[in-house]
C-alpha cells in the first residue's frame, strides 16, 4: 500500500514534467512583415479577415485569441467575437519553422451588437 | 482505515500537483454543476462512489429574459460529460470528497460552418464537508462544507494550429473557491425536505496576454424527497443560480455576462442490493434573465450511479458471521 502511494506521487511528477512546453526559441530567420485586419473595429458576430505576411522558409501558424472565434488557418484567419467580447481584444500569430518562431499581435475592437454606430 | 485515508491524502495531493499554470482564455465555465440531491457529510467510515453521465443541450440566446432571435445565424451548443467523485467519511463529524470531469466533446455549430468541438479532462474539485449539526431522532442535520476546484484540463485547445473558442474549451482556466451549507429535515418516515446554499468565488486568471475573472456565483436550491417505495425515491429540486459579470483587462466589467436561472429538476432514485444507487434527473430552465446577450442554458439530463460502502455495519456483519460458524462447531 504505501508503494502505492509513493506511485500516485510519481504519477503526478511525471504528468507535471512531461507537460509540453514551448521550447522553441526566437529565430532571426523568419520575419513577419505585416498583420493586417480588413474591418477594425468589427461588430459583435461579424468577422474581420487577419492575414499575416511573413518571410522564411516552410513558416507554419498559430493563432490566439484573449477573446473572440476563428475560423479556417494558414495565413489568413476570420476572426469573429460574440456580445461577451466586446473591447479591445488581443490577437496574436506565431510564425514558426525548424530555426524557431517569431509573434505578432494586432489589437482590434469589438463593438457592440446594439451599438447605434453600428446601424 | 488508516491505509484509507492515507490513499485520500495522497489522492488530493494528486490534484494540487497536477493543477499547473493555465494559459487562459475566457468565458468557459468548466465543469456543469452537478445538480443531484446534495447528501449531507457521511458518517464516519462510509465510503461513497458515484460516476455521473450528463448530457447538455443549449440552442437559444437570451437578453435579459426573452429569447432574442434577431441574430442571422443559429447555433447550437451540445456537450456529452462524465463526472466520478468519492467520498470517505473520516470521522462522524468529518467528510473528505473529490471529483473530476471529463467531456468526450464539448461542441459548438453553426449553421453552413464547421463545428467546434474540444475534449478532455474538465476542473478536479475537493471538499471538506463537516457534520455541523445532527440529531437522528429529529432526523435533522446541517451539513457546511469548503471546496476547491483546480483548473487541471486545457484551457487552450487547438485545431490546426489555431485555438479553439472559449466555450468548447474542457477547463474554466479558474480556480474556484466554494462555501456551501446543505440542512435537512426528514418530515415523517418517508418524506425529507432539504436546502442547498453555495458561494463559489473564482480567482482572477491572469497570464502573458489574459486577465479574466468569473462573475461570483451564488447558487440557492429546496428539495423535497419522497420515499415512494422501499427501493425507489424521488426528488423535486427548485434551484436558482446566480451569477454576477465578468471582469476583464483594466478591471473593465463584461456587460454580456453574468445571469440568473431558475431551474426544475425532478430526480428518481432506485436503490438497488448491495448498496448501489441509480439516479436519474433532468434540470429544466424554468426562468432565465442574461446579461446582453448570451447563448442561454437548455436542458441536461443525468444518469448516476452510486456506491456506498459502510466499513463499520461491514465488520459486523463479518465478525456475526464468523460468530454463527464458530456456533455450528
Amino acid at each position: 500500500m504505501k508503494n502505492f502511494h509513493l506511485l500516485w506521487i510519481l504519477t503526478a511528477f511525471l504528468l507535471w514534467s512531461c507537460a509540453e512546453k514551448d521550447n522553441t526559441q526566437p529565430s532571426e530567420e523568419i520575419k513577419i512583415n505585416s498583420l493586417t485586419a480588413s474591418e477594425n473595429p468589427v461588430k459583435a458576430w461579424d468577422t474581420a479577415v487577419i492575414t499575416v505576411e511573413a518571410t522564411g522558409d516552410n513558416l507554419q501558424y498559430r493563432w490566439e485569441a484573449n477573446h473572440g472565434n476563428f475560423r479556417g488557418g494558414g495565413k489568413q484567419i476570420r476572426y469573429a467575437a460574440g456580445e461577451c467580447c466586446v473591447g479591445l481584444n488581443t490577437i496574436t500569430c506565431t510564425v514558426s519553422n525548424s530555426s524557431g518562431k517569431v509573434s505578432d499581435t494586432i489589437m482590434i475592437r469589438v463593438t457592440s451588437y446594439f451599438d447605434p454606430k453600428n446601424k | 482505515m488508516l491505509k484509507l485515508n492515507a490513499f485520500l491524502i495522497s489522492s488530493s495531493l494528486l490534484f494540487f500537483i497536477i493543477a499547473d499554470k493555465t494559459s487562459a482564455q475566457c468565458c468557459s465555465s468548466g465543469n456543469p454543476f452537478i445538480s443531484d440531491a446534495e447528501h449531507p457529510a457521511l458518517q464516519s467510515q462510509v465510503l461513497t462512489s458515484s460516476l455521473t453521465y450528463r448530457y447538455g443541450h443549449s440552442s437559444q440566446y437570451f437578453s435579459g429574459d426573452s429569447r432574442f432571435s434577431d441574430l442571422p445565424f443559429k447555433e447550437t451548443s451540445y456537450s456529452n460529460y462524465a463526472d466520478f467523485q468519492v467520498g470517505y467519511g473520516i470521522t462522524n463529524w468529518l467528510t473528505v470528497q473529490a471529483g473530476i470531469g471529463y467531456f468526450f466533446n464539448k461542441t459548438l455549430t453553426t449553421s453552413g460552418l464547421e463545428p467546434y468541438k474540444g475534449f478532455g479532462l474538465g476542473d478536479a474539485e475537493l471538499y471538506l464537508k463537516f457534520n455541523a449539526y445532527t440529531n437522528p431522532e429529529k432526523r435533522f442535520s446541517i451539513s457546511p462544507s469548503l471546496g476547491v476546484k483546480f483548473p487541471i484540463g486545457v484551457f487552450d485547445q487547438e485545431a490546426d494550429h489555431v485555438q479553439l473558442p472559449i466555450t468548447v474549451q474542457p477547463s474554466s482556466g479558474s480556480y474556484k473557491y466554494t462555501g456551501n451549507v446543505f440542512i435537512l429535515k426528514g418530515i415523517g418516515r418517508k418524506m425529507a425536505f432539504a436546502a442547498f446554499l453555495a458561494y463559489e468565488y473564482s480567482q482572477l486568471i491572469e497570464s502573458d496576454n489574459f486577465y479574466y475573472k468569473y462573475g461570483d456565483q451564488w447558487i440557492g436550491a429546496v428539495y423535497f424527497n419522497f420515499q415512494a417505495w422501499k427501493r425507489l425515491g424521488a426528488d423535486i429540486q427548485f434551484r436558482n443560480e446566480y451569477r454576477a459579470k465578468s471582469t476583464r483587462e483594466h478591471n473593465e466589467i463584461v456587460d454580456a455576462t453574468g445571469y440568473n436561472v431558475i431551474f426544475f429538476t425532478p430526480q428518481l432514485t432506485w436503490a438497488f442490493k448491495h448498496n448501489w444507487y441509480l439516479s436519474a434527473y433532468s434540470d429544466i430552465p424554468i426562468y432565465k434573465y442574461y446579461n446582453g446577450i448570451q447563448m442561454s442554458f437548455g436542458y441536461s439530463f443525468s444518469v448516476r450511479l452510486t456506491k456506498k460502502i459502510d466499513f463499520i455495519a461491514l465488520k459486523a456483519y463479518q465478525k456475526s458471521k464468523n460468530y454463527d460458524v464458530l456456533l455450528r462447531q
